[in-house]
């Protein structure tokens, strides 16, 4: 029995002993670790103004949804970049654009980063006239299988040329149930980005 | 050297032996070659290591300074106590493998002893798990802790058989807590324990649909499920391949069961092969009976006989209803033994010298194990009236043969001459030579304590000091 409360008392002390270790300020390495975890594309959001489709030449982003860094928690203090950036970019060489780029009016505009408590969500729509032909989710919570499986459900509702954007052509969509925070998220880089399109 | 209400008895014209003396009989006594405890340090430095390599990935998993307000902690505690529970009931199960190496190496005994006090550990680790995990997810989620509970039993994969997995081992733990088993009859504790493998497969996939460092294929996840692979595959060479080969080769039977007080049968096995059977004075088998009533129940007895070749035989004394149907065992039953198991034996002792003390039907493993000891050992042997001493003719006989020597020390706690013994002046009376021996100690429990803390305070080192409780 002694023993046993030894070995208690080690499992809580250990436990707390890594949080704290985690949790300590000062190791200034974090505060570039999170924004580094995001997609270029985000970065260059902020900067780039429009821009022609046919300029898919620029470095391929791939599917930047697949950063591993995006981290729910802490991340919407770390991340400065919460309001900050919206603006269109160079089209990522996402094939639905491609395909897109015979109408010399497309483009794509991408909303900002909205960060919130599960992890960050950025939307990029791509426009033909005054029309949303696609969206495209570039980054999404996928810290945990949660995460992952809600954010999922969320892409797959809302985003694509056949997704519920393209289809309501606006940011009123209906909340995936489950996903209420992602979904928010969603539309509110959804709305950043339409607005953004027109002015 | 006679106590009041003590007798001492040896037989006559037995020459006095003096401790250190060599002993008379011209063939070389076998005696067993020592066992380090090398592989139980091994054994324990995996353990250990095991432990840092569950909670690495979260670590590597997590930058520095990103747990930043109460959630964000709350919920890493959560994932950190999660990993280590998942650890640590993969190596309690592995522990209840009767894997021969485990078995041989650590012991039955001690088996159970870690066994007991990991499941309080496991325990707490997964009411902590459960609890860190619902506050913090309903910190993230802005819901109140129980409104997470069903959020995640309706919404998360996997949970509800997650949850029913905590329930279960909550009433697994809680039927072991000591009091509460001893209100338990043997069999249904046991059965409700059995739970433990329900455990195991409840709360298999919930780690893998939610487990932030365990959902994303990759080498964690591998390494993860491989550690469920091999604790599968100990348990079924363990329970099912070892005995079955075991059985197979030495077929047991029962060959006669003598009477050897009021109360206590010894029960002689023969089988095959009996000369390549691998065993030490002092290990315990698991035995089962294949006869009508008590095949259905295996029950752990110590060997009270040295590998001789030609036979087996344990001395069961009876105290319940399994033990009084061994009485009527006939010949020619067959038995089904697992084992053998226990470090209790003469080739663990870390000295050259064995003081033995052995409380009523304890002395069934010091019996065997003295054939094994080298000479100059001495055995002090309690027992509560002249007919409660056991085997006494076959221990005048090891005395002699071997150079051991004994004293009975008969009478109930109170009397005057085990009061007299069972003091740090009275043993060092008997056995000047105390601390520079090995003591191994067998009986009921109560007896087994009071003799520890007594060797304690004479000054026998901790490590010389051996223990059987007959508790599992
Ligand atoms: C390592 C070891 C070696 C033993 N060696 C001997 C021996 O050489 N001679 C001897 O007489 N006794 C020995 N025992 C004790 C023996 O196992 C029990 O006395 C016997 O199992 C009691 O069974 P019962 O149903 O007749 O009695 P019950 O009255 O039903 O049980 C008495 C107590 O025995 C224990 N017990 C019961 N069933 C089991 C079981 N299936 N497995 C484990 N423990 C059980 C329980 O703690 C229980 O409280 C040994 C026990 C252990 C653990």
């Amino acid at each position: 029995m002694r023993r046993a409360l030894v070995a208690i008392t080690g499992l809580a002390a250990s436990t707390t002993a890594l949080v704290v270790l985690k949790a300590a300020p000062g190791t200034s390495q974090v505060a570039q670790d999170v924004p580094a975890g995001q997609p270029p594309a985000a970065t260059g959001a902020a900067e780039d103004e429009e821009t022609s489709p046919d300029a898919t030449a620029a470095p391929a982003t791939g599917k930047p949804k697949a950063t591993k860094s995006a981290r729910p928690q802490g991340s919407a203090s770390a991340t400065p970049s919460r309001t900050a950036s919206g603006g269109a970019t160079r089209t990522p060489s996402a094939p639905r654009t491609t395909t897109a780029a015979p109408q010399p009016t497309a483009r794509t505009v991408t909303g900002p980063v909205v960060s919130n408590e599960f992890g960050n969500v950025q939307v990029q729509i791509t426009v033909s006239g005054s029309r949303i032909v696609n969206a495209v989710a570039l980054e999404l919570p996928e810290k945990t299988a949660q995460s992952v499986q809600r954010s999922g459900e969320v892409d797959s509702r809302y985003s694509g040329t056949g997704g519920m954007v393209v289809a309501r052509q606006g940011a009123d969509l209906d909340t995936v149930s489950g996903a209420t925070a992602t979904s928010r998220s969603y539309q509110q880089s959804l709305q950043a980005a339409i607005d953004r399109a027109r002015g | 050297m006679t106590y009041p209400g003590t007798y001492s008895e040896r037989r006559p014209g037995h020459p006095q032996p003096r401790a250190g003396a060599r002993p008379p009989a011209p063939p070389p006594l076998p005696v067993a070659p020592r066992r380090g405890p090398g592989v139980r340090r091994t054994l324990t430095t995996l353990f250990l290591t095991g432990l840092v390599a569950s909670v690495l990935p979260w670590w590597l998993d997590t930058p520095a300074g990103s747990l930043t307000g109460t959630t964000a902690m709350t919920t890493a505690a959560g994932q950190i106590t999660g990993l280590l529970a998942g650890y640590l009931l993969l190596v309690q199960v592995l522990m209840m493998s009767r894997l021969p190496v485990l078995e041989r190496a650590v012991g039955g005994e001690r088996i159970a002893r870690w066994h007991r006090d990991l499941g309080a550990t496991l325990l707490v680790a997964v009411l902590a798990h459960t609890a860190l995990i619902l506050v913090g997810y309903a910190g993230l989620e802005g819901r109140s802790p129980l409104g997470q509970a069903g959020v995640m039993l309706r919404e998360y994969q996997d949970m509800v058989s997650a949850f029913a997995a905590a329930g279960l081992l909550v009433l697994v733990g809680l039927t072991s807590v000591r009091t509460i088993r001893r209100a338990l009859p043997y069999e249904l504790w046991h059965a409700t324990h059995l739970a433990g493998y329900a455990v195991l497969l409840l709360g298999f996939a919930h780690q893998f649909s939610n487990g932030s460092q365990l959902f994303r294929p990759g080498p964690v996840r591998t390494g993860w499920i491989a550690g469920y692979l091999l604790v599968i595959a100990a348990l079924a060479w363990g329970r099912l391949i070892a005995p079955l080969v075991f059985n197979l080769r030495h077929r047991l039977r029962v060959a006669d069961v003598v009477a050897e007080s009021p109360d206590t049968v010894s029960i002689y096995l023969t089988g095959r092969r009996l000369d390549r059977l691998e065993m030490l004075g002092g290990q315990f088998f698991r035995w089962r009976f294949l006869a009508r009533g008590c095949w259905w129940q295996s029950h752990p007895f110590s060997v009270s006989a040295a590998a001789n070749g030609r036979w087996l035989r344990l001395t069961v004394k009876m105290v319940g209803a399994y033990t009084r149907d061994l009485r009527d065992l006939d010949p020619g039953v067959r038995v089904w033994a697992v084992g053998p198991s226990g470090t209790f034996t003469a080739a663990h002792r870390t000295r050259e010298r064995a003081l033995l003390i052995a409380g009523g039907s304890g002395i069934t493993p010091l019996r065997a194990m003295l054939e094994e000891l080298p000479p100059g050992a001495a055995l002090i042997y309690r027992a509560r009236t002249p007919v409660d001493v056991l085997l006494h003719r076959e221990l005048d006989w090891l005395a002699q043969a071997r150079g051991v020597r004994v004293w009975y020390v008969v009478g109930s706690r109170r009397d005057p001459g085990p009061r007299q013994v069972m003091t740090p002046d009275g043993l060092r009376r008997l056995v000047p030579d105390l601390t520079r021996r090995d003591v191994y100690l067998c009986g009921p429990p109560g007896l087994v304590e009071q003799c520890r803390q007594l060797l304690r305070h004479s000054g026998v080192p901790r490590r010389q000091i051996h223990l059987a409780t007959f508790e599992l």
